[in-house]
């Protein structure tokens, strides 16, 4: 009786450790896939899933947030995809995030990945609907690649040919590769273009040095780049300039009237420059005016001696004589 | 006479007739048993002891077999992984082979050897040695009392079973793993989790039940059904663990069918 009692407990213990097992299976498995987390439905329209199942997971950030829960053709072809996302989750995703169909590693199950969204978009809600966007083609992919295949054969073929013809010293490179003289050439090129490069260098160094001087507080140049009451004055002075300017383009404008008229006959100054017969006639008045004056002093001359005039002469000779005197 | 002869004539050929009525004995067999199991008196004790027998008394060679089918199903998948750089992919697909088929399947298979041969060749014995018509005689259904209480236990026990032999395999699996790829405890088993369903513990579960009725009613059936004394015990015992094994892989192919449609869905 004993041994059957026994024997019961040690049953009741196996089955107990196994259906533990089975429960602590089951809740882990449950805890990891987010089976007994509250979730909301999401969904997702694409083109095409590249063999998405039901179950995969679902991705926000890099994290694990729900599971694919079904998958409906919808429209034309299209997919619909709805998604089981953990509730505590949803108020970080926003009502502008975008989904597509990525892959967990390079030959992992199909995930989607649910990123994007701003935060000017509320977050999202049971049932709402996110913009899908297409995952990258596989097959265009290597189609790309093919393509790039040959391209590349084509590349080492030519680059073969090229190196061949090198090799044979065809070319300029070739026969810089085989004849000495030219490589000694080319060398000395390079030497001059090393000290071209030094002189520039220091050229440039120069440049910056002045430039840094140009730059210091207190040079005119500076100044002018950095003064604004400087500035303002040079910009004074430019519009004083540009009045004198106008002012004298007017006073040039005038002369040149002036100068005009001067040619003309019909006054007073242009008759005098311009007309010969006028200027002829005024020599001849101013040649008589000079005979004139001279024997007007002749006859003046003569009066001295000439009664009644011939004793104020005298009084005057004598009072002139008599001033000198006093000086 | 002419009713006699007709008697003795075989129906289409002798073998086939005889493979049809083995078929329409088991039928009835089973029919029986699912009869006589919900039915008064019920043999607890007889119940608990053959869950004993088969459960506990299996438990360390079970855990054996789950323990090194770990070891070496990781060592030797490590090798084409690697070819492709995954062998962080070793925890999901020890976990997928060991719930969805090593375990059940193992488990079944040695339970198959030790349980099956035991229960046929214990039967058989009582049979061929008329102990079982004298349980009839003395008023004790004897179908109720060695059958029953044995289907019951085998097919509650392999499920218990099962359980051990994935927890004992995922440990081997794991200290394999760590010792190549010094992965963690709770990565790995992380990753286990990751890769296995609902759908395959729930499964797993219904097949072992399957699986555990099946060699329990084989078992009983091939020793119940024993004749020709000590060499009719051999051969229950033998056939018991032949026919099991071979409906143990019918039914997992069934299984893996219907799981697999049930997962398209």
């Amino acid at each position: 009786m004993r041994g059957e009692n026994k024997r019961s407990v040690i049953v009741g213990i196996f089955v107990f450790l196994g259906i533990a097992i089975l429960v602590t299976g089951v809740l882990t498995l449950g805890g990891q896939q987010k089976k007994f987390v509250k979730s909301i439905g999401l969904k997702a329209v694409f083109d095409d899933i590249g063999g998405l199942q039901t179950g995969n997971n679902i991705w926000f950030s890099g994290v694990k947030i729900g599971t694919v829960r079904k998958i409906n053709f919808y429209g034309d072809s299209q997919v619909e995809i709805e998604m089981n996302v953990e509730e505590a989750v949803a108020e970080f995703i926003r009502k502008d995030s975008k989904a597509t169909i990525s892959s967990d590693g390079l030959i992992g199950n199909k995930i989607i990945v649910i990123y994007g969204g701003t935060t000017l978009a509320p977050p999202v809600e049971d049932g709402d609907r996110l913009e899908a966007v297409m995952p990258l083609d596989t097959d265009k992919m290597m189609e790309t690649l093919q393509e790039n295949n040959q391209n590349l054969v084509e590349i080492t073929n030519d680059l073969k040919l090229l190196t061949g013809k090198l090799a044979q010293g065809e070319g300029i490179v070739g026969a810089v590769m085989t004849d000495s003289t030219l490589a000694e050439n080319f060398r000395s090129i390079l030497t001059n273009l090393d000290r071209a490069s030094r002189t520039s260098n220091q050229m440039l160094a120069g440049l910056n040095d002045f430039t840094s001087k140009i730059n210091q507080e207190g040079n005119l140049f500076n100044d002018l780049a950095t003064d604004q009451q400087i500035a303002k004055d040079l910009r004074a002075t430019l519009e004083s300039f540009k009045t004198s300017a106008e002012n004298t383009e007017v006073l040039t404008q005038k002369l040149t009237e002036i100068s005009e008229k001067l040619n003309d006959k019909d006054n007073t100054l242009g008759l005098l420059l311009n007309d010969p017969e006028f200027a002829q006639t005024l020599k001849n008045t101013l040649e008589n005016t000079d005979s004139a004056t001279y024997n007007l002093n002749r006859g003046m001359e003569a009066l001295e001696y000439t009664w009644p005039f011939r004793k104020g002469f005298k009084r005057k000779a004598k009072a002139e004589a008599k001033e000198a005197e006093g000086n | 006479m002419a009713g006699e002869a007709s008697d003795r004539k075989p129906f289409i050929s002798k073998k086939i007739d005889k493979f049809f009525k083995g078929l329409a004995d088991a039928w009835n067999f089973v029919k029986r048993f699912w009869q006589e199991v919900f039915l008064p008196p019920y043999e607890f004790k007889e119940v608990i002891h053959q869950c004993y027998r088969i459960g506990v008394e299996s438990l360390p060679l079970i855990s054996l077999t789950g323990f090194i089918v770990g070891i070496v199903f990781t060592n030797q998948s490590r090798p084409s992984l690697s070819e492709f750089g995954a062998t962080s992919w070793l925890p999901s697909l020890i976990s997928i082979a060991v719930v969805r088929a090593m375990g059940p399947l193992v488990t079944a298979l040695i339970a198959a050897g030790k349980v099956g041969s035991s229960i046929g060749a214990e039967i058989g014995s009582m049979k061929v040695t008329e102990q079982i018509d004298a349980m009839e005689v003395s008023a004790t259904n004897p179908f109720k009392f060695l059958v029953v209480t044995r289907v019951i236990a085998t097919t509650f026990m392999i499920p218990i079973l099962v359980m051990y032999t994935d927890f004992v395999a995922l440990i081997g699996s794991f200290l394999n793993v760590n010792a190549n790829e010094l992965v963690s405890l709770s990565t790995f088993f992380v990753q286990v989790f990751e890769s296995v369903s609902f759908l395959d513990i729930w499964s797993s579960v219904l097949k072992s039940l399957l699986f555990g009725f099946t060699i329990g009613i084989v078992g009983c059936y091939k020793g119940y059904n024993s004749s020709k004394g000590t060499e009719g015990v051999g051969r229950a015992a033998n056939s018991a663990v032949v026919i099991s094994m071979f409906l143990i892989f019918i039914e997992e192919l069934l299984a893996l069918q219907i799981v697999n449609a049930i997962r398209g869905m």
